[in-house]
């Protein structure tokens, strides 16, 4: 996109008083690369998986996460977050991983899509207690937003099971690779 | 942003008490020690401890008339830019300015003898003077009562709005960009820049969410920093020079982003042609 496609005539913005500045720009800047990447990964699995039977749950799926990153777009210039720089990074690492795991056949794209999501629900949970932690009240919004979220990743995760994820060969060292890779992803992206 | 006290907050209590000569309260024996004893070296910081010590004979004159030390330190150095175009960015300026307050000269002990916070003060002070035009520009706009800018154009004003602050200390300017380069320094003023360049795109209305997010801010920081570099050489009436130099920077980055945009699509086009190509031949 042309510089002129991301400019508009006044930023829409949340009040800064009184948040807890870092806290946010971390939840933020990380939620926003996870679903940056869940949306890669997809992509990924379309790509090798898209004419096959598997093709429309994957683009249903794909849909959700797109309405997930449009979110946390409008939320980043919100809240004045700077992304990750890392994002390049797992615009590539994103759709590897989600071919990959597509041509290891359709079980395999089903187990990638368990791992992800459960790492990503866990993760969500987290933020959802240390929003709570800090202020309910005053992060009622985000709150929402995260909920509202971690209930579709957690939809995701169980369509994946639902489509013999658990029948892929050497699923548990599939899944426990891909949630290591999850974990790195989420530290780095947190902090760069 | 506050930059942290240095120095013991007794400092700056018994300054205060030493120089109300006017009031002529007796100083107490406690007092007269802390005045003999300025602050040397490099001493821990001590913030106050609840209800400060009263001295004998200063009454319940102190709560009411009670700054913090950050506040007592900010009045300082903002009266002690007046005095940077004739003394630098340095003790002096901050000695005269602490006089102009009622204040003893030994004031300019609470701070660095290079200058680095009446630098660091003055940046601070400048772009929040930045922050505040760029926002009643936006509410201008928001009310239809002016146009909104192209984006070069908002650029080059804001750029420029900035650098004009510098002009009554453009003598010592060298000095206090050097300063600022002490790597004791470099974190806060690192900081102060990058925040400056992030308001500004804020306000020129930067919605990017992706890489474009880093590299907006990257070619504006080399366009501030090069034109600084070129009002401090520059001899021309009313720094002319400078603002063309500035508007051909400007001019030069939004080619640069037209170009890049145009090689995208070019790049798109060429892959989707090859494509069909294949698809053709294949068939």
């Amino acid at each position: 996109p042309g510089a002129g496609a991301s400019l508009r005539l006044c930023s829409t913005r949340v009040a800064q008083e009184g948040l807890n500045k870092p806290v946010i720009d971390r939840i933020i800047r990380v939620d926003h690369a996870g679903e940056y990447g869940a949306n890669r990964i997809y992509a990924g699995q379309m790509a090798v998986l898209g004419r096959s039977s598997v093709g429309p749950i994957i683009q249903q799926m794909w849909n959700q996460e797109k309405d997930h990153l449009k979110k946390f777009n409008e939320l980043m210039v919100a809240y004045r977050v700077r992304p990750t720089v890392l994002l390049p990074f797992w615009n590539v690492a994103g759709f590897v991983l989600g071919a990959g795991s597509a041509l290891l056949g359709r079980k395999g794209a089903m187990a990638c899509t368990v791992a992800v999501e459960e790492s990503i629900s866990e993760h969500y949970n987290n933020q959802i207690r240390t929003l709570i932690e800090e202020d309910p009240e005053k992060y009622k919004e985000l709150l929402q937003v995260i909920k509202q979220f971690r209930d579709e990743e957690q939809e995701h995760h169980d369509i994946g099971l639902e489509h013999d994820a658990e029948a892929t060969p050497a699923y548990s060292v599939l899944k426990t690779a891909i949630q290591l890779g999850c974990r790195a992803a989420i530290f780095l992206s947190e902090r760069i | 942003q506050h930059y942290p006290p240095l120095r013991a907050l007794q400092a700056s209590a018994a300054l205060r008490r030493a120089s109300d000569e006017h009031k002529k309260e007796p100083l107490t024996s406690s007092s007269q020690q802390h005045f003999d004893s300025p602050p040397a070296g490099h001493q821990p910081e001590q913030k106050p401890q609840g209800p400060r010590p009263s001295y004998t004979g200063q009454g319940g004159q102190e709560s009411e008339d009670y700054e913090s030390e950050e506040q007592l330190q900010h009045r300082i150095l903002t009266a002690a830019l007046e005095f940077v175009p004739e003394h630098g960015w340095t003790a002096e300026a901050i000695a005269e300015g602490a006089k102009t307050l009622g204040l003893s000269v030994a004031a300019a002990g609470m701070f660095h003898s290079d200058g680095s916070e009446l630098i660091l003060h003055f940046v601070s002070e400048c772009n929040s003077r930045l922050s505040e035009l760029l926002e009643k520009e936006q509410k201008l706009v928001q009310l239809g009562e002016a146009e909104k800018k192209p984006i070069d154009e908002f650029l080059r004003d804001a750029v420029e709005a900035r650098l004009r602050m510098l002009i009554p200390y453009i003598e010592k300017w060298p000095q206090a960009l050097s300063v600022l380069l002490l790597p004791r320094n470099i974190p806060s003023s690192l900081n102060l820049l990058t925040s400056m360049i992030d308001d500004i795109w804020h306000y020129a209305g930067d919605q990017s969410t992706d890489f474009n997010w880093y590299t907006r801010r990257a070619v504006l920081t080399g366009i501030y920093n090069t034109t600084e570099l070129v009002m401090m050489q520059d001899s021309s009436p009313g720094f002319e020079d400078t603002w063309r130099f500035l508007e051909n920077r400007v001019a030069d980055a939004m080619t640069m982003s037209n170009t890049a945009s145009q090689v995208q699509s070019t790049g798109e086009a060429v892959v989707q042609g090859l494509m069909g190509a294949a698809v053709t031949v294949s068939n």
